[in-house]
């Protein structure tokens, strides 16, 4: 079967479409410009962050279908569940509709509806009061997603360097500071990982087929269709697992005793890349003496896995060498040594020459990128409250900590945060320790959310500002350089804003305006934003918007580079490290150490969580087609441990922490495939907001039961796999 | 002429739903209710000796369907490309077909009180798309065609790769949805999902469910019409029959 005669059509669609009167209203669709003629219109998804190319089908004004978008040279037109089901948060009866004050008690959830006006005009007096009283470092900006750019532009432009999103400390965070330890540079997102082309596959705890990003899975698929071998280290019977050659189901928190006797195996029988080491790397003969320690027979005490299995999974590994993908994770804040973990894969990476290689991790290729002429953004009077740079040494300063954000808030120190603005993720399901969260925005003068959904946190603001969906605005072009291809994508309007909202820029940019900020924001539509941004990629504005992403020539593997794409390995001494100097002056361990985990006490079990394919964060369980897939989660344990409580499968249950901390009731699962020590259940669940009138109250928040975090040392990451529960019969409570 | 069939490659699939998603996108399925479906197998065995599958059903399209011969109203009928189609003018929504698969592949759409289930997106097959399940797959774990062209990928899975009908020696009707996997995910499949024998309708059922209500509907019917025509007859008057 081919859809060549639709993309024919397709073609023809968009072509009236963009060639329609350029005086149209700023805030106006494509599709009411084109009137009829607009079938389809080309942008990228937003129900997770890998932004896959979407194709929007319109009838009569209405989006009936988003189907992949066969342009986008990651996703190829494919999509997962949640980019089929888009439109249906866009039709969400449940959505913010109206600017809202707060009326009630905090929490309470009674405001006043208000104007757009009205709103803003408040917003500013108070961000001028908070300024003047506190200085503007007092508010704190917890972002998330390509939509929050304006936004952080405008808090840069008011004067707060306190800007953190859950993407760095709640999540990825300690892997990029791990790898660009190591090779220079952090992975970024999309993973640059040639999974189609790897002859061995690692995963490390990465759920990929429960944790869907289309095109991860697709070369996923791809690779192992072409026979690549597949390692899967989890405590539990993953899809992955299901699929592996070998599945390792590790002792929780041993990961680092692994990789370090994998190491052992690796130099102890010569089978690493000898000639890339040679070429590109310094601290081999740091690292060889450093493992000898670590052998065989004290990793399989440690980890619970045969001496022999580690043995044959390490001489996989080095026989597909260099083609092999250690897949470094995404969601890595475990157990507060998460940077040491991300150090030790990286390590393993490198000896088995990798990086830069076909069949291994993808090097980026430069794209350039036009920007405006902006005046300079004032220089905050005091650094960031967070402890980014300081007292966590390692964390970006760009992507911030929560968590620092958090504990400021609620000790004054270093310095008092007065105000929130959060836009684009749910702080009481983002951030661990929900209890304390709850306490910080206690403690604020202000607390303002822009948001589409009456998630939870709005209950708790001052100020509501309804934005509208990805499916109604612009956001700023997506642009990928750590890809096979580089390319840039476009977010579009396909339909107008529904109800009263407005887009994220619209409201950043009528802030700033009221703020005296405006000269920050120097252009007039979004065609003019994209249009100075793409200036330089030689490409037209009208093309890029009708074919919705656009990709270059790249030059992902170490023979193909050019001088003009920079240093291979932008480290202190230009070389992979894997003995790290920087590491060693923070007094931190240059190369890693594992500390054994503790383990649950006897009744216990450890806490495990992670994602359904069918759900985003907690963000997608009010939308129609994806409850009725999926309307709440269970709790997997083994039949084992079932037993040892009494408890039989198909029950409903309370889950209770170490400290009394209990969770909505939910379904218990019992299951061979997980260790009689653990239990799992999948994230963004047990959501506690009337608003959203599917999903409230449906199935537990796995975060309400991460009351104790491990923070990493390096970068202030909450390590979240630390909790111990026990579930009780529903009934009991 | 054509026969059309739909291989699915276990090995790849992981289980996503995006195939479900997009096809209750592409029909307006109500929740709860699906063309489509992914069924996880779960962990099978003895810890750590598991293996694990999932089956994504959907309409079999069988060379011998027994919904046909279940339908009542002759509503439910079989092409001559093998796809297997309900005309929704013709279904009273009796729900006679619904157990007498053997896949469990329809349901009684309580919207429009009409059964449905997957036709291999018969409408895309005519604007010259694939059926949307195999289009969004982000595994590419869906292929679709012509059982009959040689140059297929269908005909190169089935005829070349062996990929396997889930049928069982009590179930032989010929469907023509195909399964793959190299580390024997169709027999945990046809293990954990065997199809059922079709359970046609009994004569005292035909009476309840079909033969009365259409009784019923068609005394109605013509009770109506008598009316009707009494009244426009009144309406009007008698002249113009004497004309």
């Amino acid at each position: 079967m081919s859809d060549r005669i639709s993309r024919r059509r397709w073609l023809l669609g968009t072509a009236t479409l963009t060639g329609a009167s350029p005086r149209a209203p700023a805030t106006a669709t494509p599709g009411q410009r084109a009137g009829k003629a607009a079938l389809q219109i080309a942008s990228n998804c937003e129900m997770c962050f890998w932004r896959c190319g979407i194709l929007a089908k319109l009838q009569q004004g209405k989006v009936t279908r988003l189907e992949g978008n066969p342009q986008h040279p990651l996703t190829q037109g494919r999509l997962c569940a949640r980019g089929n089901a888009g439109h249906f948060t866009l039709y969400d009866p449940d959505r913010l509709k109206r600017p809202q004050l707060r009326v009630g008690a905090r929490g309470e959830g009674r405001f006043r509806e208000i104007s757009w006006d009205e709103a803003l005009d408040w917003l500013a007096a108070r961000l001028m009061e908070l300024k003047q009283k506190y200085g503007p470092e007092s508010v704190a900006f917890f972002p998330h997603g390509v939509g929050s750019s304006f936004f952080a532009t405008l808090m840069k432009a008011y004067g707060t360097p306190n800007s953190a999103e859950p993407s760095f400390a709640q999540c990825r965070g300690p892997r990029d500071v791990g790898y660009a330890l190591t090779f220079g540079r952090p992975l970024g997102s999309p993973e640059p990982l040639d999974l189609a082309a790897a002859r061995a596959i690692v995963l490390i705890g990465s759920h990929l087929g429960e944790n869907v990003f289309t095109s991860q899975i697709t070369q996923f698929a791809e690779g192992l269709a072409r026979g690549a071998k597949l390692i899967v280290v989890d405590p539990r019977f993953s899809t992955a697992a299901s699929k592996a050659d070998w599945w390792l189901p590790i002792r929780p928190g041993t990961d680092i005793a692994l990789l370090l006797a994998w190491m052992n195996v690796i130099l102890s029988e010569g089978l690493e890349d000898k000639a890339y080491l040679a070429a590109y790397a310094t601290g081999l003969d740091e690292l060889r003496e450093h493992v000898r320690r670590f052998t065989l027979e004290w990793a399989s005490r440690e980890t619970e896995l045969p001496a022999g299995l580690i043995r044959e999974t390490a001489r996989a590994m080095a026989a597909a060498k260099p083609a092999v993908v250690i897949h470094p994770g995404r969601h890595v804040s475990w157990y507060g040594d998460d940077t040491q973990r991300a150090r030790a894969m990286a390590i393993l990476t490198a000896l088995l020459g990798a990086w830069g290689r076909k069949g291994g991790i993808l090097l980026p290729t430069p794209m350039p990128r036009g920007q405006f002429e902006l005046p300079p953004f004032p220089e905050p009077k005091r650094g960031r409250a967070d402890g980014a740079g300081s007292r966590f040494p390692l964390a970006s300063e760009e992507q911030g900590v929560t968590n620092g954000l958090v504990e400021a808030t609620l000790t004054g120190q270093p310095y008092p945060i007065k105000a929130w603005i959060v836009y684009g993720q749910n702080v009481l399901e983002s951030l661990p320790q929900r209890e304390r969260t709850l306490a910080a925005i206690g403690r604020l003068e202000l607390m303002v959310v822009v948001d589409i959904l009456p998630v939870e946190q709005t209950l708790y603001a001052d100020l509501v500002l309804p934005e509208a969906t990805y499916l109604e605005r612009y956001d700023p072009p997506h642009i990928v350089e750590s890809a096979a291809r580089p390319f840039i994508t476009v977010r579009q309007p396909v339909v107008s804003p529904l109800y009263d909202s407005r887009p994220g820029w619209w409201i950043a940019r009528e802030l700033a305006r009221r703020l005296g900020l405006q000269a920050w924001f120097p252009w007039r539509t979004p065609d003019e934003h994209l249009a100075k941004i793409i200036e330089p990629l030689g490409i037209s504005l009208t093309e890029l918007k009708a074919r919705g992403a656009v990709s270059f020539e790249g030059r992902p593997y170490i023979e193909l580079r050019r001088p003009e794409d920079g240093p291979l390995f932008p480290t202190d001494s230009g070389k992979i490290e894997l003995y790290s100097k920087l590491l060693k002056e923070l007094g931190h361990d240059p190369l890693p150490v594992y500390r054994p985990p503790s383990d649950p006490p006897p009744g216990w079990l450890r806490l495990l969580y992670g994602r359904a394919p069918v759900h985003s964060f907690a963000r997608s369980q009010n939308n129609a087609l994806l409850a009725g897939l999926m309307p709440e989660n269970a709790v997997w344990i083994s039949p084992v441990a079932a037993r040892s409580f009494g408890l039989r499968d198909g029950e409903r249950v309370v889950l209770e922490n170490q400290d009394g901390q209990k969770s909505l009731p939910l379904l218990l699962r019992t299951t061979p495939g997980i260790r009689p020590d653990c239990a799992f259940m999948a994230h963004g669940f047990g959501l506690r907001a009337p608003g959203l009138r599917r999903a409230n109250g449906r199935g537990a928040s796995d975060n309400a039961l991460l009351s104790r975090v491990a923070v990493d040392p390096l970068t202030g990451a909450t390590g979240m796999h630390v909790n111990f529960v026990r579930p009780l019969p529903a009934e009991e409570d | 002429m054509a026969r059309y069939a739909m291989v699915t490659d276990l090995m790849r699939c992981v289980g996503c739903e995006a195939c479900t998603a997009a096809c209750s996108a592409e029909w307006d399925v109500p929740p709860g209710h699906a063309r489509t479906r992914v069924l996880p197998s779960g962990p099978v065995g003895e810890f750590p000796k598991l293996r694990a599958a999932f089956y994504v059903a959907q309409c079999n399209h069988c060379d011998r369907p027994p919904c046909v011969g279940a339908c009542p109203s002759g509503a439910t009928f079989q092409g001559p490309d093998g796809i297997v189609k309900i005309d929704p003018n013709l279904c009273i929504g009796c729900g006679y077909c619904v157990p007498a698969c053997p896949y469990e592949a329809r349901y009684l759409n309580p919207v429009t009180q009409k059964v449905d289930k997957c036709d291999f997106c018969a409408p895309r097959l005519e604007r010259g798309q694939a059926p949307a399940c195999a289009t969004t797959c982000p595994a590419h774990a869906k292929f679709f065609g012509d059982l009959e062209d040689p140059n297929s990928e269908v005909y190169r899975l089935v005829y070349g790769r062996g990929a396997q009908r889930v049928e069982t020696d009590q179930v032989k009707i010929g469907p023509n949805v195909y399964y793959l996997g190299a580390r024997g995910e169709a027999d945990l499949v046809r293990e954990k999902f065997p199809p059922h024998p079709p359970r046609i309708p009994s004569a005292g059922q035909w009476w309840e469910r079909v033969f009365k209500p259409m009784a019923f509907l068609m005394a109605g019917a013509t009770f109506l019409g008598q009316a009707i025509a009494f009244f426009t007859q009144l309406s009007k008057g008698e002249s113009q029959f004497d004309e």
